[in-house]
């Protein structure tokens, strides 16, 4: 008699059971970060700075929802009108792609990478520069942004590249900058001197199929990922992830990757950075690389 | 948003619980009767039904040095391969139902090699088994960057490396089964496949043969995947030691 | 838009009430309240951001907001020059308010007996008016001409569709490619952190900061007003993050009235600073100090007994200064603080100023000359004397508004306002009289959100009180003003 009446509740706990886990498991598909959100796990740590996901859901829609959408899927409202090249399409951060890393290209960017873009924003895209925002905010916004994507619960950020100190800047570096240049052949997109119209620049698309444009070092805009001599370093060792931009950590020598950030910046014209690069580059008469030696 | 309950959470938990312990015991069950009779393999052609489709030309001239390449041998898609008796080359088969236990997660210890040359992949499509170490060269004197495109929520993260001429090896590897679409964004026409693959697996050569080496006596679902047709499968059985058969026609479009 | 911006010393005949008409109104609106928007759509449309990204709730800004505004309205990103937007692309944005407004004030009534007329002005009387209006119309246009050089043009329409020119203003941005250097030359709000152009309030008395508009009872300055859209040339400079701002404009002493027949020959000067603060958790805390002093002619020289217009001489000083802060408790509450101690020279506190020839009601004639008996403002003529034991009136004034911000659709606001007269011109006046008391709760709810129309539920309530500037009482004695206003609307933007 007993086991009869234990019978039918415990099978009726199986179906319901099996019946919310199944809603659960929709939902979760859906919106699978609902546990996250909820989890001390949801948290970003700039400095000293702790930021909080949960808070961050009403600057999220305040500041950031009407380009990159509810889901945090790129999908804002706003998307569409973005038109490339001119325009970025903003970011989807459930695939959690992004460029400005201190990491190895092919792994997370750190809290302090995100909160960096953020504050930064991105030059010739419509994501301004949210350093208005109190430091808190950008930090709860940082984990917020990592709430979108699953990746964070399963992959770790990775090691930021080790940058040794800047050298002196010297004739013989931009000259060996420039070596640089031409052996790794970023002409083949940047072009020889540096306006973006290499032979290769046109056809460049980004993982969106969209097309993308390289950077100019002439025009006087900003690189993407920032503009200090640090910047410039991480950027071409680190490549942008999700642009035609690659990593050159394999084949460029630390030491030599500060020739190359030297060269570029007497590309540039004149800004607050380069005055002696292009000093340099004066005197010693640089003259564009050739794009085929060989021939 | 939405939330979850408590209750919700628990009834999850509870049939996660259920779950592995089924899988647990199925998985052991299994494990133990494979561990015995030799292994056998599967067999066949893959041929095209059909036209072979024009293979286009590559307009190479973005960059010279390419052209010099292929100054006497012009460069091809290679969407579609044809050999001889209509076999299709390029197709990669693998074992996609019925593998388990070591069989399904033992890793090859070979490393399959990608190569540009001449400013196109070779292979063009590499297989791999999950896990298993790739190599990508370049015996090129030109730039390429290498930049396999997965969708990163499959556990497959994108990655973009640049190979300028004398380049060193990359060695990478995959965490799960996809066909990932690799490219070079200097050379837009240059376009290739990792095909990372769960268990042994094999690729077809222009004659349209293959062989997987290394396959348990069981029953199994057998996938043919081209990178223009898509997939196909068969069911084929294995007995200890033999050689099972699957031949596939893929209909061209 | 100040719809209601008239001072409270023209208040408008009231009639009946309609407690119907506000039922209606509020269940209309409590019907049609579904789901969000509004900035300028002007910006918004541009840069693709929704109004939520610069205003707390449109148009107040917030830090952001300021950020874009101090930089000439630019994000930065080197996309801000127009050449870069679809050429379609026009930077217009026109609003308008239909509301439902009600109104009651104290006013002096004739008594009738038997149909006849038995006394002129010999009761008091509350007399309540409400009705359906529309506010004026407003076209902002702004934008950039090109990367570093921005525009502001805002032709203004009453409800009776006249136009004047509120704010018209050219600026060349971080000149030297620093954000310390900015110009502007035109018809513009002045730096105000807690600014009046960018107030939600609509009503006649709540529509406008009693602090930055207080002149003491009698006086003759009208040139002391920081919420007004004023005529001159200001510089700004911010850090690159915005924390710090300062600014300092040279004013023609016109309150912001076009062409020269007012405050001629007489400028002022407007300085601001604030120093923004991160506070963490609570947010970015704002404090800064004003001060705005100038001078204003006193003396219009005559032709024949007329005031020639441009003639002002005799210029006399005033002063206003104080503190602001805005100070933020977490992501929900703020509350905004002006200060100001404010002082006017003797001469203006015995009513000279302003000495234009106008029958003070804005109509000319041209027996207008000291005659305060018709209303005639008074003018400093040679020989003329302060009557003696004149003094400087001086006064302090407070501004707190506080705001509940639910959601980036959602507002609640809270302002009260206090003027205290500290010295009156004349001594033997009574020492509050002129002192002000004001009160306002407003809420703002926008449906819905969008980077391209702004559309918003408005709904106000205000209470204001002034000692002794009421309905003279049949005793003789004076009333104090005590006028509330009820008012509801949308208001919309495109």
């Amino acid at each position: 008699m007993h086991t009869n009446l234990l019978k039918w509740p415990l099978l009726l706990s199986v179906v319901v059971a099996l019946c919310f886990s199944t809603a659960a498991y929709a939902q979760l598909t859906t919106y699978q970060l609902q546990d996250w959100l909820n989890s001390p796990a949801a948290s970003s740590h700039v400095g000293d700075i702790t930021g909080n996901a949960k808070a961050a859901a009403l600057p999220y829609r305040r500041f950031c929802v009407g380009c990159h959408g509810e889901l945090g899927d790129g999908n804002g409202e706003n998307a569409v009108w973005f038109l490339t090249p001119l325009y970025a399409q903003p970011r989807n951060f459930q695939l959690a792609i992004f460029k400005c890393r201190s990491t190895p290209t092919g792994t997370l960017p750190t809290d302090q990478d995100l909160y960096d873009t953020i504050g930064r924003g991105m030059d010739r895209s419509n994501m301004p520069a949210w350093i208005p925002l109190s430091k808190q905010e950008r930090a709860d916004l940082v984990a917020w942004i990592k709430h979108y994507s699953p990746r964070w619960q399963t992959e770790k950020a990775g090691t930021p590249i080790q940058i040794p100190p800047e050298p002196e800047i010297t004739p013989e570096r931009v000259k060996a900058g420039q070596d640089v240049f031409a052996r790794m052949q970023c002409f083949k997109c940047h072009g020889v001197q540096g306006k973006a119209n290499g032979p290769s620049a046109s056809t460049l698309t980004d993982d969106l199929s969209q097309p993308i444009a390289p950077f100019n070092f002439t025009d006087g805009s900003r690189p993407k990922c920032g503009s200090t001599d640090v910047d410039i370093y991480r950027i071409f060792m680190t490549g942008l992830d999700g642009t035609p931009m690659p990593s050159f950590a394999d084949n460029i020598k630390p030491d030599e990757a500060w020739d190359l950030v030297f060269y570029l910046r007497s590309l540039q014209p004149h800004n607050a950075y380069n005055e002696k690069e292009r000093q340099i580059a004066n005197q010693l008469g640089l003259k564009p690389v050739n794009p085929n030696p060989a021939q | 948003m939405k939330r979850q309950d408590n209750s919700k959470l628990a009834a999850v938990s509870v049939c996660l619980l259920l779950c592995l312990v089924v899988a647990g015991l199925s998985l052991s069950l299994t494990n133990w009767e494979v561990s015995a009779a030799p292994e056998g393999k599967i067999t066949g052609t893959v041929k095209l039904d059909g036209t072979a489709p024009h293979m286009k030309g590559i307009d190479m001239s973005k960059d010279p040095w390419c052209v010099k390449q292929h100054a006497n041998d012009p460069a091809h898609l290679e969407l579609v391969v044809v050999g001889k008796d209509n076999g299709l080359g390029n197709v990669v088969l693998y074992i996609s139902e019925g593998l388990s236990g070591d069989a399904l997660n033992a890793k090859p210890t070979a490393v399959p090699v990608f190569d540009q040359k001449n400013c196109l992949y070779t292979p063009h499509v590499l297989a791999m088994d999950v896990g298993q170490e790739f190599k990508v060269e370049t015996s090129d004197q030109t730039a390429h960057n290498i930049h396999p495109e997965p969708n990163p929520l499959t556990g497959n993260i994108p990655w973009n490396q640049s190979q300028p001429p004398g380049a060193p090896p990359v060695t990478k590897s995959w965490k799960a089964v996809e066909m990932i679409h690799v490219k070079c964004n200097i050379h837009p026409w240059m376009s290739g496949y990792f095909a990372v693959v769960k268990g042994p697996y094999a690729i077809t050569g222009e004659d349209g043969s293959y062989t997987i080496e290394n396959v348990p006596p069981g029953s199994y679902t057998v996938t043919a995947w081209q990178e223009t047709y898509g997939n196909q499968t068969a069911k084929v059985t294995v007995a200890g030691g033999q050689s099972a058969k699957a031949d596939f026609t893929f209909k061209a479009k | 838009m100040r719809i209601w911006a008239q001072s409270h010393l023209c208040q408008k005949p009231p009639q009946a009430s309609s407690i119907l008409a506000a039922a209606f109104t509020l269940i209309f609106l409590i019907l049609s309240a579904s789901q969000s928007a509004s900035a300028l759509p002007a910006f918004a449309r541009k840069y693709g951001l929704r109004c939520s990204a610069c205003h707390e709730s449109w148009p107040i800004l917030n830090n952001f907001g300021l950020k874009f505004r101090d930089n000439g309205y630019q994000l930065m990103n080197d996309r801000d020059a127009p050449i870069w937007q679809n050429p379609a692309y026009w930077p217009v944005t026109f609003r308008i308010t239909p509301i439902w407004h009600r109104y009651s004030a104290l006013s002096n009534t004739d008594t009738y007996s038997g149909g006849t007329l038995t006394g002129t002005n010999t009761a008091v009387t509350r007399i309540e008016s409400s009705g359906f209006d529309l506010s004026g119309l407003d076209f902002h246009t702004g934008g950039t001409l090109e990367k570093n050089i921005s525009f502001y043009v805002l032709p203004s329409s009453d409800s009776t569709a006249a136009f004047h020119f509120e704010t018209v203003m050219a600026r060349l941005d971080n000149i030297g490619n620093s954000p310390w250097l900015n110009v502007k030359l035109g018809r513009f709000e002045l730096n105000n952190l807690l600014s009046e152009k960018r107030m939600v309030q609509l009503t006649a008395n709540g529509g406008i900061y009693q602090t930055y508009h207080f002149i003491p009872v009698g006086d003759g300055n009208i040139f002391g007003q920081m919420g007004d859209n004023q005529l001159g040339m200001e510089y700004l400079g911010h850090s690159a993050d915005d924390r710090t701002r300062i600014s300092a404009a040279l004013l023609s002493s016109s309150d912001g009235n076009v062409n020269l027949i007012m405050g001629s020959n007489s400028y002022s000067g407007f300085f601001t600073f604030d120093q923004g603060i991160d506070a963490g958790k609570l947010g970015v805390q704002r404090v800064g100090a004003y001060a705005f002093v100038g001078e204003a002619a006193t003396y219009y020289r005559t032709s024949g007994g007329v005031p020639i217009p441009g003639s002002g001489i005799g210029n006399k000083g005033f002063s206003r200064v104080g503190f602001t802060g805005q100070l933020y408790l977490g992501p929900h509450f703020d509350l905004n603080v002006v200060t100001q101690h404010g002082e006017d020279n003797a001469w203006f506190g015995q009513g000279y100023g302003n000495a234009v020839a106008t029958n003070g009601n804005g109509a000319a004639t041209a027996t207008c000359i000291n005659d305060p008996a018709i209303g005639c403002p008074l003018d400093n003529v040679p020989g003329t004397t302060l009557p003696p034991g004149s003094r400087a009136p001086t006064w302090n004034g407070y501004t707190f508004e506080a705001r509940y911000v639910v959601s980036p659709q959602f507002m609640i606001l809270g302002v009260y306002e206090a003027e205290r007269m500290s010295q009156q011109a004349t001594p033997g006046t009574p020492g509050n009289l002129g002192n002000i008391n004001n009160w306002t709760i407003a809420y703002r709810y926008n449906p819905f959100m969008t980077s391209r129309a702004g559309f918003a539920y408005h709904g106000e309530f205000n209470v204001f009180h002034q000692n002794g500037t009421g309905p003279t009482s049949p005793s003789g004695a004076p009333t104090n003003t005590n006028t509330d206003e009820l008012l509801f609307g949308i208001d919309f933007d495109f």
